[in-house]
This record gives C-alpha cells, sequence and structure tokens, in this order.
C-alpha cells in the first residue's frame, strides 16, 4: 500500500477511534441536556475520573491475567476478556457517582435559572478534579501492561497495514457500545420510556413515569459511558488531571454539529470531529484544534439547529 | 352527590404564579359522563391539570375515590386510575400509534393490574376501530381525528375507572365529531367515568348525563344537558365566545 494512502487509513482509523471515545462522553452530555434541561460541566470530569479508577482496576487484572505474549490463543482470550470486563467494571464503578451527583446537587436545582445548574456544575468539577488530586496526586499514571498487551496480538497481517492492534480493539468495542446504546433506545421498554421523557416531560408523568427516576438513571446512564470512555482511554496515553477538559470542550462542539440532545447527532459530529482531528494531526498539524471549530462555525451559520433534530422523536 | 368517585371542592390552581381557577366545586360519580363547559380560557384545562397534579393546587381539595389527589406525586394519579387526553394531544411524536398505547402499560401496568399487554392494546382498538390499519405508523403523519383519538388511546391503556377529556372533538370535521361521540359513548358504556371539557355547548348534550359551566374559574351553572342547553344565561355567555 503507497504510504501516503497508508497514513490516510491509519489516520481515519484513529479519529474512529478517538471519535467513538468522544461519542460515549458526548452522548451522554447530550442525553441529560435533552432531558434533564443540565449542561453538565463536570461531565468531562466523570471521564477522567474513570480514567484514573480504570488504572487500578486494570491492574489488578493484568497483575492476575498473563499478557498473550507467547501467543497462545487461549491466553489471549482470558487477557482480552479480563480487559474488557475491568473497562466495563469502571463503567459500573461511574454509576453510583453519577446518581450521587444527580440526586444530591442537582435535583434540588431543576427548578433554578440555568445561570445555577453552570455555577453547580462548574463547582463540581473543580471538586473532582481535586479529589481526583487527593486520591491519585498529580503526577500522570499510566498502565502499560494493557497497551501492549492486547497489542502482542498480530493483526497488522490481517489489516495489511501497521496499526496497533489496541486501536482496533477500541474500535470494536466503541462500536459495539454504540450499537448497544441505540438499540437500548430505539426496541428496550426503558429506553423508549426515557425517550417519551425527553419527547414529553409533563405527559410522560401524566402516564405514570417518575421523571426523577428517569432522571437518576439517564445521569447514571451517562457516568457509566464517560466511565468506559476514561477506561478505553487509559492505556495508550495516560490519566492526567487536566485530561476531562479537552473532550468536554469538543464534546461541546459534537452536540452543536449534530444538534442539541440528538443523539444520532452527537454520533456522526462525534465521529466527524474525530476523524477530522486525526487528519489535522497527520497533514496539517496547526488545524487540530481550529479545524472542529470551523466546522461548528459553519454548522451554525448553515444549520444552527445542527444537522439532526431533537433527540428522541428517533432513537 | 353519594359515591362520587371524583370530587372536587374550592379548587383553587394557579398557571405560573397566577390562579385561573377561584373555587370550583365539581362531582363524578361512578360510570357517569359528565360535561365541563366554558369559554376558551375559562378555566377548564387548568382544572384537569390540577386534578392531574401537573399545575400548582393553591387551595382546595382533589378526591379521588376518597384519596386526596394534591397530596401525591404527580406520576401517582394515572396508576390510581385516571386517564388524561390533553387539549393538545401530546403524543409521544416519533414513536408509532401502538408504542403511544404501550407506554403507559410499561410504566404503569403493574399498579393497574394490567397483566395482559397485547389483550389491553386490542381493547384499544375494539373501541377506536379507526386506529386499526394505522398500528405501525408514526403519530406525526396522522390525522387530526386520528391523533385525538392515539391520544385518547392512550388515556384507555391503563383501564381507567374515569377518563378526563379535553376539547376532544374541537377542530375536528364533523363527520369526525359524530364518530368519535359514538366512540366516547361506547367507552363510557363499559363502565368508565367521562369528564369532558368543551368550549362548543352543542358538542355535549347527546354524550353526558350532566353538564357544569365554568367562567372565569368558577362553576356558575349546572344541571342536566337539556336543562344547560336551553338556559338563556349560559347561551349568552357561549355566544359570545368567539369560539376558537
Amino acid at each position: 500500500m503507497a504510504s501516503g494512502l497508508e497514513t490516510l487509513v491509519v489516520q481515519t482509523l484513529n479519529g474512529l477511534q478517538f471519535g467513538f471515545v468522544l461519542f460515549l462522553v458526548a452522548s451522554g452530555l447530550t442525553v441529560i441536556l435533552g432531558i434533564l434541561d443540565v449542561l453538565n460541566l463536570a461531565h468531562g470530569e466523570l471521564f477522567a475520573f474513570g480514567a484514573y479508577a480504570s488504572v487500578g482496576i486494570f491492574g489488578y487484572v493484568t497483575g492476575a491475567i498473563a499478557a498473550p505474549v507467547s501467543g497462545g490463543i487461549g491466553t489471549t482470550i482470558v487477557f482480552v476478556i479480563g480487559i474488557l470486563a475491568a473497562i466495563v467494571v469502571t463503567g459500573l464503578v461511574l454509576i453510583p457517582v453519577g446518581v450521587v451527583l444527580e440526586s444530591v446537587f442537582l435535583r434540588p436545582i431543576y427548578e433554578r435559572d440555568q445561570v445555577y445548574q453552570l455555577v453547580l456544575t462548574f463547582a463540581l468539577l473543580l471538586i473532582i478534579i481535586d479529589v481526583t488530586k487527593f486520591v491519585w496526586g498529580d503526577v500522570p499514571i499510566r498502565t502499560n501492561s494493557v497497551y501492549s498487551g492486547i497489542n502482542q496480538i498480530p493483526t497488522s497481517e490481517l489489516l495489511g497495514i501497521t496499526f496497533p492492534t489496541y486501536n482496533v480493539f477500541a474500535i470494536v468495542l466503541g462500536a459495539v457500545v454504540v450499537v448497544g446504546l441505540f438499540y437500548f433506545f430505539a426496541r428496550t421498554k426503558t429506553g423508549r420510556i426515557v425517550r417519551a421523557t425527553a419527547i414529553n416531560r409533563e405527559m410522560a408523568t401524566a402516564i405514570g413515569v417518575s421523571t426523577d427516576r428517569v432522571f437518576t438513571l439517564v445521569f447514571a446512564l451517562g457516568a457509566f459511558l464517560a466511565g468506559i470512555a476514561g477506561a478505553v482511554r487509559v492505556p495508550p496515553t495516560a490519566a492526567t488531571l487536566e485530561m476531562g477538559t479537552n473532550p468536554l470542550v469538543l464534546s461541546f462542539v459534537v452536540i452543536v454539529i449534530g444538534g442539541l440532545g440528538s443523539l444520532r447527532g452527537a454520533f456522526v459530529g462525534a465521529v466527524v470531529v474525530g476523524v477530522l482531528r486525526s487528519w489535522m494531526i497527520s497533514f496539517y498539524p496547526p488545524g487540530e484544534i481550529a479545524a472542529p471549530f470551523a466546522i461548528m462555525a459553519v454548522i451554525l451559520l448553515v444549520k444552527p439547529e445542527g444537522l439532526f433534530g431533537t433527540w428522541g422523536e428517533t432513537a | 352527590m353519594t359515591d362520587s368517585l371524583l370530587s372536587v371542592r374550592d379548587l383553587r390552581a394557579a398557571v405560573e404564579g397566577f390562579p385561573v381557577t377561584e373555587g370550583v366545586d365539581l362531582d363524578v360519580a361512578e360510570g357517569e359522563a359528565v360535561g365541563l363547559v366554558g369559554r376558551n380560557g375559562a378555566g377548564k384545562t387548568t382544572t384537569f391539570r390540577a386534578i392531574m397534579g401537573l399545575t400548582a393546587v393553591l387551595s382546595g381539595s382533589v378526591r379521588f375515590r376518597g384519596e386526596e389527589l394534591t397530596e401525591i406525586r404527580p406520576e401517582l394519579v394515572p396508576k390510581r386510575g385516571i386517564g388524561y387526553q390533553p387539549e393538545d394531544r401530546k403524543l409521544f411524536t416519533g414513536m408509532t400509534v401502538d408504542e403511544n398505547f404501550r407506554l403507559p402499560i410499561w410504566t404503569s401496568g403493574d399498579a393497574r393490574d394490567v397483566d395482559d399487554e397485547d389483550a389491553t392494546v386490542e381493547r384499544i382498538y375494539d373501541v377506536l376501530p379507526d386506529l386499526d390499519e394505522r398500528r405501525q405508523a408514526k403519530v406525526q403523519v396522522l390525522s387530526g381525528g386520528q391523533a385525538k383519538m392515539v391520544a385518547i388511546g392512550r388515556a384507555l391503556a391503563l383501564s381507567p375507572d374515569l377518563l378526563l377529556l379535553d376539547e376532544p372533538l374541537e377542530g375536528l370535521a364533523p363527520v369526525v365529531v359524530e364518530n368519535l361521540k359514538g366512540y366516547i359513548r361506547e367507552i363510557n358504556e363499559r363502565g368508565i367515568a367521562v369528564l369532558i371539557a368543551e368550549s362548543n355547548v352543542t358538542h355535549v348534550p347527546e354524550i353526558v348525563d350532566r353538564i357544569y359551566v365554568i367562567e372565569r374559574g368558577e362553576i356558575v351553572a349546572s344541571g342536566d344537558p337539556e336543562t344547560i342547553a336551553d338556559d338563556e344565561d349560559v347561551q349568552m355567555l357561549m355566544q359570545g365566545s368567539g369560539n376558537a
């Protein structure tokens, strides 16, 4: 394969990987915005908290399970399942965090002006950073064994390009979560009840939906997804105190592109931003930060409501 | 009134802090069909919303089977057996007719002892046969009359004892109005009490047992349909309605 084309393919795949991670953060943010009408500035910190929590959980798993150095298919499968389990457990750990944030801090101020919500969620952002610093310190922490372990699995021959196996793993995992999330909202009873609440909160109440429970559920789901995103992001990078900011800011870009509160829009927006950012890093580095914002600006000018309508009406 | 199913007393309800009803009193007995007639803005919708717990009640009482509804959470009201069709329908757009009927059962079916979801939904199509062919249609593509029927059908999904219908006949073609009147009568004949709000006094006499007339947030007259329809004061009042 020609090197220019290979670079393009590799960077597109990298962008897709980042896009999926971004979607996991942005989907929670946009669904919370669509249903609770709250712009949760602390959402990026749930991602960062997930990243930190995952380091310990990954450490436990890699300590207990041998990395697939020998290449044996059995050890490989066990290792991959172990890593998957660690990622899911990280998401589960974030659920009580989300439940407490929603039920203790946000619930009392739903009726207030949105300024209160912005101030409160910004305060929560600062508090979560401090708690993270208190627990894990301010030095970046890594978990190299996961990245190198998964990369032992040879996939380059299969793909015909040089591409880290971990990134393939992250793309597949991201795709599975995306499909699962859309299935949840389109097909399951609970998912459709949540959508009905998004479409008309008052009418949902009039058929017996407890909006308090839906709010808590939505926040818990957002925290779960952010936790998974944090865990997926850590192995090739590191957990750092400021890592929540970039996904939060890019998530804003994503939901403006896709349409406020639109899940499908968040998916399209996340992939566009992820791939574009990745191309820029490779072909025109100064454009890395500017490009997503330029797209957002164009969308705001041409289609201010975003590419897709309000969420709920379509899964 | 004896064995009152719904009993509203001296109800003062507010919309965005401003009182709209100024002491509404009304009763609906088990299986009865009652009309609440008044001009636009007289307080019909606010009365219904107060019964459902969807707007602030400043004072007064709303009792259903003896239980004070103003003291329970609003999502429990449908679970007690009151179905509500709002004036502007408020359908769950983007979803099918069938999903709109099933959502109440998914959320509250247990509380209403609805154990057979499919049979319950079939009963709704029995009562509203016009929708039978539109089961899988998204609700936003329906005609105005069909959309009203979906809102009524959804309110029936929890096998209610009382149905609140807020202007079910408004804005529909005459032939559809006649159809819908037949369906409402049939619902009532199945033993479900119905309270119908209408701004057009000529619509309700043939489908209700009694009528209350509401004006400026107060009940100003009540009685059997013929008496109310012939009442000159009521006629004067309704003629000045500029009924939209």
